[in-house]
């Protein structure tokens, strides 16, 4: 369908600017209040640089994803109560096929310690987290505390999750989101954590433009993340896809690897490895920048769950 | 028994588990197939499929995105890191469900590929396949991942009174319909209860050499010999086999490819007079010819002239000996000269002239074109009506005749097996007829010939007889639907994909039909009354020559020379026989003379054949040497005689 902005895309690209298509409920995926992210950058300058063309992993890559399904299930007088089932697995690609090497699944309930003390036993088999918090008690602030709690159950399953896979195997790991997740996976050394979400930015002011106009199959020389040094993680942006005609984030994915001496020689290779990754393209609405490994764990739960 | 699972039901709102289908996925490289027969177990039931349609996806959503992710170029494709995630699903019909009542959905449990008693409980062969007795007819093996389990037909239901007749579709130049049938016949022969009675079949061979060699052994390899055991059948060509041609417009070399001197002992003559076809002349007539009129002369002919001394003093004094077409030409030549005198008119003893006349030209025209099948001498060789042999086999070789004669000799085999199975003093208490080329005979449009009818008539009553039609065709939608439709074992061969895209194909899935247009050779798609869904079988070739090896090993005669020719025919019945003699004795003699003595001695097959060949020429009286013309004795000269000429 024909879009009725069309003419003031045309002015937009004569005034210098980039015309965008992607819908806008895909951009305001990006969560308000984006603030920057502690960076410093240690391949200097903060410039673009050609990767080169893709290279498939050839030897075993295994990714690493987690879900969670969460729901309200009632309140104890006016304290929210809710209950998720959260799944995290790696699966293991072997001669480009890839089959499941490591999960688990936690059951939970969440909600104020007084909430929960009222159901008892009665929630067994899941597991009770409670709220911890000293603000008095609101029924939709609980919700979104409890919402981060089951984050975090997420996060830890996962942790655990990669902890086994690890244990049995020494391959590359992709994971979905960032390595500081776990302060395992910031010093592992083969294990790559591919952020989509850019709600948090690196860089502000021109290091800001640099960093979002990265061009296709192009990597941001590597930067430093994290506030402990001992715990330092190695990032960059790296293109997957050309974004021109549609906004600023497409195809653009943060990678993330234990900060080391070897992290800056191989940020051309890993980028190449990466770029390799964008194809299979799945259906999903962030397809520019899910890796189909990714897609492949994430449908697999969402199948165990179903 | 432990299942090993195979597979696993899946159901969903838009592919639901029903009754008679249901769906199933399996790992990528599962083996098994369209066609396949599987097992499902759950909620204390036992269903029974047959896989008649497959599919394969991936989770791509849009083409779109496969060419995205290979940046346009095709060869790109395959550089993608992970390959997709795909689904191998499968549609499957029930075939049978245990406990059979109450008829529910197939449960969602495991599929597993049948095994050989599986295979048996599915195809409900268990109700006629027992320890203590069975009635199973061999047809060919399932065979799927590795199982080879042979299916057997059920006797009741292939040659009655259940059910009877079989039709087999398929496309030409693969052998695969002469073949089945051959094999089937053959398994017929070796496995037909004796409790159910004696069984012979008489084939009408069509084309070419086809089913001339039926009783020539073939060289079978190790896949076919192992078919044949795996079967329980003995691999061995027809032991009792005739082949029945008629003779050429010569009259004495036989009109079929089965003339090598090696084999020509196995071939009778096919002859027929006056009288044979007389009582099947509504064959040869067309709907324009048959009315009242002619019907009440040939009536008249067969009742009153032919075969009797009758008289008709208008006609002549002397009366008439009708035994042959030429007696009754010169019958018809006597009325006609009786009314063109003008002594009778335009009609004779009730008959219009121009009723006469053209009674006259139809049975004429089968003199003439059915020439060799037709004797002259009112002599007949026939098929042995009354001493038909039990697992005996008649080859009919009308190939090389022209269609006329083809539906003649159709409708009379056929109707003279109906007359003495209703009498039941054919010999055998069943008979099979295969008859190819069936759309020729029974076309789906076109007018009612007595042809078509016959065959009609023999697919909706043989049953009740025991008169089985084995028929087959190219083009199973160019049948009459009624014949077919009466056949209750239908098998099919590759078949064309126009035929399969006629609407009496509806009811295989795409899949199958695809797998029926590659079909190999020795593979066929079963319908059975028993079978709830057809199957596909494989049957080994068969331990007969086919027509083209046959031909090849026993390349034909050619044609002799009359004498030869009547040398050769009485070497056949003698080897004894000297060829100088036989050449003396037919010397100078008319060649219809000769031939009533060949056939004479032929039916006869006496001990001296050469004696009793010359016995039937008619007897000469020998020439007596013509001395020199003596003339009058000269005068003696008197000079004294004065009136002496000189």
């Amino acid at each position: 369908m024909s879009s009725p902005f069309a003419a003031l895309r045309r002015r937009l690209t004569l005034a210098g600017g980039r015309a965008a298509t992607t819908a806008f409920d895909l951009v305001r995926r990006v969560p308000e209040g984006a603030s920057a992210l502690s960076a410093r950058v240690v391949e200097p300058p903060l410039a673009h640089h050609a990767i080169g063309e893709r290279v498939a992993w050839t030897d075993d890559v295994a990714f690493l994803d987690g879900t969670q399904h969460i729901e309200l299930v009632g309140y104890i007088g006016t304290d929210p109560v809710i209950a998720a089932v959260v799944r995290a697995a790696v699966r293991i690609r072997r001669d480009r096929r890839t089959s499941i090497a490591a999960e688990a699944v936690r059951r939970v309930v969440v909600g104020r310690a007084s909430a929960l003390a009222a159901l008892g036993r009665s929630v067994e088999p899941y597991a009770a987290i409670p709220i911890v918090t000293d603000d008095p008690p609101h029924p939709v602030h609980d919700l979104e505390r409890g919402h981060a709690v089951v984050d975090r159950a997420r996060a830890s399953l996962e942790a655990s999750v990669a902890k086994t896979f690890r244990a049995a195997h020494d391959c590359w790991l992709i994971a979905d989101g960032t390595l500081a997740l776990s302060p395992d996976w910031t010093t592992d050394r083969r294990m790559i954590g591919v952020v989509k979400s850019h709600g948090v930015l690196p860089f502000t002011g021109a290091e800001l433009e640099v960093y979002l106009t990265l061009p296709a199959a192009h990597r941001t020389s590597v930067f430093a993340i994290g506030s402990r040094p001992d715990a330092a993680i190695h990032a960059w942006a790296l293109r997957l896809w050309p974004w021109d005609r549609h906004d600023l984030f497409h195809g653009l994915v943060r990678v993330e690897v234990a900060a080391g001496d070897g992290s800056l020689s191989s940020a051309d290779r890993l980028s190449r490895f990466l770029l390799a990754e964008r194809s299979p393209v799945t259906s999903q609405p962030r397809a520019d920048r899910l890796l189909y490994g990714i897609h492949d764990v994430g449908r697999y739960l969402r199948a165990r769950e179903a | 028994m432990t299942m090993i699972p195979l597979g696993q039901v899946v159901a969903t709102e838009l592919r639901p588990s029903t009754p008679h289908q249901f769906h199933f996925w399996t790992a990528r490289d599962a083996i098994l197939g369209i066609g396949t027969i599987v097992r499902v177990e759950g909620d204390g039931r036992v269903v029974f499929g047959v896989v008649t349609e497959g599919f394969a996806y991936a989770d791509l959503a849009r083409p779109l995105d496969a060419v995205i992710g290979a940046d346009g170029d095709p060869a790109r494709a395959a550089d993608e890191p992970t390959l997709r995630t795909e689904i191998r699903l499968w549609s499957a019909a029930v075939l049978r469900q245990l406990p059979e009542e109450p008829l529910q959905p197939v449960p969602f449990g495991g599929v597993a590929a049948a095994s050989d008693r599986d295979v048996r409980i599915a195809l409900r062969m268990d109700a006629y396949v027992t320890d203590e007795s069975s009635t199973g007819i061999p047809v060919g093996v399932y065979a799927a991942g590795g199982l080879s389990a042979p299916v057997l037909l059920d006797a009741d239901f292939l040659l009655g009174p259940e059910a009877a007749h079989l039709n087999i579709t398929g496309v030409s130049g693969l052998a695969t319909k002469t073949s089945a049938v051959t094999f089937l016949l053959t398994s017929i022969f070796q496995t037909f209860p004796v409790s159910k009675g004696t069984v012979a079949a008489v084939c009408f061979n069509v084309k070419g050499p086809d089913l001339c060699f039926l009783d020539q052994p073939a060289p079978l390899g190790e896949v076919d010999l192992g078919l044949w055991q795996r079967l329980g059948l003995h691999p061995v060509p027809f032991a009792d086999m005739t082949v029945f041609a008629p003779f050429k417009a010569d009259g004495v070399n036989l009109n079929t490819l089965r003339t090598n001197d090696a084999i020509v002992d196995r071939v009778e003559p096919l002859v027929w007079g006056l009288r044979e076809v007389l009582d099947y002349a509504e064959v040869v007539l067309n709907r324009d010819d048959v009315d009242a009129k002619a019907d009440a002369l040939i009536d008249f002919l067969a009742e009153r002239v032919v075969g009797k001394r009758y008289e008709a003093k208008e006609l002549r004094d002397a009366p008439f000996e009708v035994l042959s077409f030429a007696d009754l030409d010169v019958f018809f030549r006597a009325i006609f000269d009786h009314l063109e005198t003008g002594r009778g008119g335009e009609v004779w003893r009730t008959h219009h002239v121009a009723t006469i006349r053209k009674i006259r030209n139809r049975l004429g025209n089968i003199a003439t074109r059915s020439k060799g099948l037709v004797t002259d001498d009112g002599a007949a060789n026939d098929l042995p009506w009354g001493a038909f042999r039990d697992r005996s086999l008649m080859v009919v070789d009308v190939a090389g005749v022209d269609p006329l004669a083809q539906d003649l000799v159709f409708a009379r085999v056929i109707s003279k097996l109906r007359e003495h199975l209703e009498r039941r003093d054919l010999g055998v208490d069943h008979v099979v007829v295969f008859v190819d080329e069936l759309n020729n005979y029974a076309p789906a449009d076109g007018p009612d010939t007595y042809v078509k009818k016959m065959l009609l008539d023999l697919s909706e009553r043989g049953r009740y007889l025991g008169l089985v039609l084995f028929s087959a065709q190219q083009f199973r939608s160019q049948v009459m639907r009624r014949v077919v439709g009466n056949a209750g074992t239908t098998v099919f061969g590759r078949m064309d994909a126009d035929e399969l895209a006629m609407p009496g194909y509806a009811t295989l899935s795409p899949a199958v039909k695809a797998k029926l247009a590659a079909l190999p050779k020795g593979e066929l798609l079963l319908r059975h009354p028993h079978f709830t869904q057809p199957v596909f079988v494989r049957f080994p070739r068969p331990a007969a020559l086919s027509g083209r090896e046959g031909v090849e090993r026993f390349p034909p005669s050619p044609d002799l020379p009359f004498g030869d020719a009547v040398v050769r025919r009485l070497k056949a019945l003698d080897p004894g026989v000297a060829a100088d003699q036989v050449r003396a004795a037919i010397d100078g003699r008319p060649d219809d003379e000769v031939r009533r003595a060949l056939s004479a001695t032929a039916r006869r097959r006496p001990d001296d054949v050469l004696a009793f060949f010359r016995g039937c020429l008619r007897s000469t009286i020998a020439a007596a040497p013509v001395g020199p013309r003596r003339g009058i004795t000269r005068l003696a000269r008197d000079d004294d005689d004065p009136f002496a000429p000189y």
